[in-house]
C-alpha cells in the first residue's frame, strides 16, 4: 500500500489526523488534551517529514519517531508558536533568539561536515544541503528545507474557492496547470458536474505541454551539469519555443490562469506545425546525445536510486518511474485510450532518470495531437455543495494530492501534497556511492520544486 | 558530433532583439564614466530568490538560452554575492528566509544596489500577507529599480536592466 499523505485538521474540540494511502483514506481521533501522534514512519520513512509538520503546526507530539527535530520553525522562529491552530490569527511575529538546529551528520576520524546553501550558485531556489564527507566521497547529506515556507495552507484558510484560485496557480510556477487542474477537478466534485470530454481534453492537452516545457528544460541542463554545454543550448532553444507556444495559448508563459470552465482559443495548424517541428528536433536531439560516450560515463551508475528503496520511501514522478517502480495518476482509461503509455527504466540512476524524461516528452506529444481540439466549450459554475474533496494529478514532477475541506462556502482547511516533498526525502539515498561533485548532477536530474515542497 | 554542428550551421543565429545591442550601446556611450568606474566594464548579477514560485527563476534561467543571449550585452549572474554589483531579488521575503537575504547583500562589495523583480517583493502579488511573509522588500532591503510582471517576460527583464543602467544616464 503506497503511502501518500498524513495532516492534521483542527475541529476545535478535537484533532483529526488523515492518513491518506493508495487505497484508502484512514482517519483518525486525537483528543487536544493528550495530543499525542503514534508515528508511522518506520513502515513509511517519508512519513517523517508530515509528522515533523504537524508537531510545529500544531504542537502535538510524535511518539517513536527516529526525527522529532522542527521542520518549518528555523534558528530564529518563535518556538512556542503553532500556526495552524484555529486561534493563530496573527499577521505578524518577530524574529527569536537563534536556537541552533542540530544536523544530521556522521562523525569520526578525518570525517568532515560541508554546508551548502540555502542561497546556492547558480539561478536557482533557496535550500539547505549539509553532507557529511570522507574525503570526496559522501557518506551522508541531510535535505534542509521550507526556507521558502510562505504559510500557503493557512492563507487560503476561510477564503472562498474563487479568492483561492489566484493563490493556488502560484504555488509553484513550474506545476502550474497541474494545480489548476486540481483546483478545478475540486470544484466539479462541489458543484457535481462533470467536465465535457472535449473541455478535458484540452487542459489535458495544456498538461502535457507543461510536461514537455519543464522536460525539455531538464534534458539540458542535466548535461548541462556534466560539463556539456551544447546540449543546454540545443534544448533551452526547444524549451523557449514551447514556451512561446503556451503563451499564444493562454496568453501567459507559464499558463497563469489558463484553466477553468470556458475553452480557450487553439490554432489547430499553427499548433500541429509546432508538434512536427519538436518532434522531429527531439529525436534529432535523442540520436545524437545517446551517443556521446563521456556523458553517460557520467550518467550511468551516477545517484542509483533502487526500486526497494523507492517503494519503501513512497517515491512518485519519474523518479520513481526511472527506478522501475509504476507510478503515475495518468495511468487511466481516458489517457491510455490517447496514447499514454508509462516511461520506465530500471537502472534508477542519472542516465535513467534522462531517459524517462525523453521518452515522456515524445510520448506527451503523441498524445497532445489526440488532444487537440478547438471546439468551444463552456459550463456554467453551479453553487459549491459543503464537503471535503480530494483530488489527484501527474504534474511535471510527480503526482499531486490536494485535498480541501468546504464548509458555508469557505475553505475550511487546505492541504496539499507536492510531489517534491516525498521525492526530496528520498534523495540521500542516492548519494551513496557517489561523490560530492556529482551531488548537483543528482539533484538535478531529480529536478525537485522548492516552492510547492516549502507551501 | 558532426551531425550536431552541421546542424548548428543550418540554424544559423537564433538571437532576437538585435535592436536592444543598440540601445545599450547608446547607454553606453552616456554613462561611460559611471561604466567604468562602478562596474568595470560589466554588470555582474547575483540572483536571490527570497520565496517566489519559482516562474521568476525559470525565466532568468531563460535570459541565457539562444534567442536572448543576455551575456552579449556584458551582464552576467555570477554565482557570489561577493562577485556582484546587483542584487537581483525575487519572492514574498519569507520568515525563514529574510535573515539570508540580508546576509547576502552585507557581503556585496560597495558600490552595491537592489534590483525587485515581479510583484511578489512588492507585495502586489495575488498572496496574502501571513506570519510567515515579511514582504514588501523595500523595508528590509533599499530598492534602486523594480521590473514589473509576474512573472516578467526575459525580454521584460532585460529592457528593465537597460532601464537601470539609464538611471546612471540620467542622474549625471
Amino acid at each position: 500500500m503506497r503511502f501518500i499523505a498524513r495532516y492534521l485538521k483542527d475541529k476545535k474540540d478535537y484533532f483529526e489526523l488523515v492518513t491518506v494511502y493508495e487505497d484508502e483514506i484512514q482517519k483518525e481521533k486525537i483528543s487536544k488534551e493528550k495530543p499525542f501522534v503514534k508515528t508511522i514512519s518506520y513502515k513509511y520513512p517519508s512519513a517523517i517529514w508530515f509528522e515533523r509538520k504537524m508537531q510545529d503546526d500544531f504542537g502535538i507530539k510524535i511518539i517513536d519517531g527516529f526525527d522529532t527535530r522542527e521542520l518549518l520553525h528555523h534558528e530564529r522562529f518563535p518556538h512556542s508558536i503553532h500556526p495552524m491552530l484555529k486561534d493563530f490569527t496573527k499577521k505578524e511575529i518577530n524574529h527569536s533568539e537563534f536556537k541552533p538546529y542540530k544536523y544530521e551528520t556522521i562523525d569520526g576520524d578525518s570525517v568532515f561536515q560541508v554546508s551548502v546553501g540555502p542561497i546556492h550558485a547558480g539561478i536557482i531556489e533557496p535550500g539547505h544541503f549539509h553532507f557529511s564527507q570522507a574525503g570526496e566521497r559522501m557518506l551522508h547529506l541531510e535535505v534542509r528545507h521550507f526556507y521558502k515556507h510562505r504559510a500557503i495552507e493557512k492563507m487560503l484558510e476561510g477564503k472562498t474557492l474563487d479568492e483561492a484560485k489566484p493563490i493556488i496557480k502560484r504555488i509553484s510556477g513550474n506545476e502550474t496547470i497541474a494545480y489548476q487542474i486540481a483546483l478545478i477537478d475540486i470544484y466539479l466534485q462541489a458543484m457535481g458536474e462533470e467536465l465535457p470530454i472535449k473541455l478535458q481534453k484540452q487542459h489535458a492537452f495544456l498538461l502535457e505541454l507543461e510536461r514537455v516545457i519543464h522536460h525539455l528544460t531538464d534534458v539540458g541542463f542535466i548535461p548541462n551539469d556534466a560539463g556539456f554545454g551544447s546540449a543546454l543550448a540545443f534544448a533551452s532553444k526547444l524549451a523557449e519555443d514551447a514556451r512561446r507556444m503556451m503563451q499564444k495559448i493562454t496568453n501567459h508563459r507559464f499558463g497563469f490562469g489558463s484553466i477553468g470552465f470556458e475553452s480557450l482559443d487553439f490554432d489547430l495548424d499553427e499548433i500541429k506545425f509546432f508538434l512536427d517541428t519538436l518532434q522531429k528536433e527531439i529525436e534529432f536531439f535523442e540520436d545524437w546525445i545517446i551517443d556521446i560516450p563521456s556523458l553517460w560515463d557520467r550518467f550511468d551508475t551516477t545517484g542509483r536510486l533502487d526500486i526497494k528503496k523507492a517503494i519503501k520511501y513512497s517515491c512518485v514522478g519519474v523518479v520513481a518511474r526511472a527506478s522501475g517502480a509504476s507510478v503515475d495518476r495518468r495511468m487511466n482509461p481516458f489517457y491510455i485510450d490517447n496514447g499514454f503509455e508509462m516511461a520506465s527504466q530500471i537502472s534508477g540512476d542519472v542516465g535513467a532518470r534522462f531517459k524517462v524524461r525523453i521518452k515522456e516528452i515524445k510520448n506527451s506529444l503523441l498524445m497532445m495531437r489526440n488532444f487537440l481540439n478547438n471546439k468551444s466549450v463552456k459550463i456554467d459554475s453551479k453553487p459549491l455543495k459543503d464537503g471535503e474533496y480530494i483530488s489527484y494529478v501527474e504534474s511535471s514532477l510527480g503526482e499531486i494530492f490536494m485535498a480541501i475541506d468546504v464548509k458555508d462556502g469557505l475553505i475550511e482547511r487546505f492541504f496539499v501534497r507536492d510531489p517534491s516533498f516525498i521525492n526530496w526525502q528520498a534523495l540521500h539515498i542516492m548519494m551513496r556511492e557517489d561523490i560530492i561533485a556529482d551531488f548537483p548532477l543528482i539533484n538535478k536530474s531529480c529536478d525537485l520544486s522548492y516552492a510547492g515542497c516549502d507551501l | 558530433m558532426i551531425r550536431y554542428w552541421t546542424k548548428r550551421f543550418s540554424n544559423d543565429i537564433l538571437t532576437e532583439n538585435i535592436e536592444l545591442e543598440d540601445e545599450l550601446k547608446e547607454i553606453q556611450k552616456e554613462i561611460k564614466s559611471h561604466i567604468n568606474k562602478k562596474f568595470a566594464g560589466s554588470l555582474a548579477i547575483r540572483m536571490v530568490d527570497s520565496g517566489s514560485c519559482n516562474a521568476c527563476e525559470a525565466e532568468c534561467n531563460a535570459l541565457s538560452n539562444p534567442y536572448y543571449d543576455l551575456e552579449r550585452f556584458g551582464i552576467y549572474f555570477v554565482a557570489s554575492p561577493r562577485h556582484a554589483d546587483v542584487m537581483l531579488l525575487s519572492g514574498l521575503m519569507t520568515f525563514n528566509m529574510q535573515p539570508h537575504v540580508l546576509d547576502a547583500y552585507e557581503q556585496l562589495p560597495n558600490p552595491k544596489w537592489v534590483i525587485s523583480m515581479g510583484d511578489c517583493p512588492l507585495m502586489k502579488a495575488p498572496f496574502e500577507k501571513t506570519y510567515a511573509i515579511t514582504a514588501p522588500a523595500k523595508q528590509h532591503l533599499p530598492i534602486a529599480h523594480h521590473i514589473n510582471g509576474c512573472p516578467p517576460t526575459p525580454l521584460e527583464i532585460i529592457k528593465g536592466i537597460l532601464e537601470f543602467l539609464r538611471k546612471f544616464a540620467s542622474n549625471s
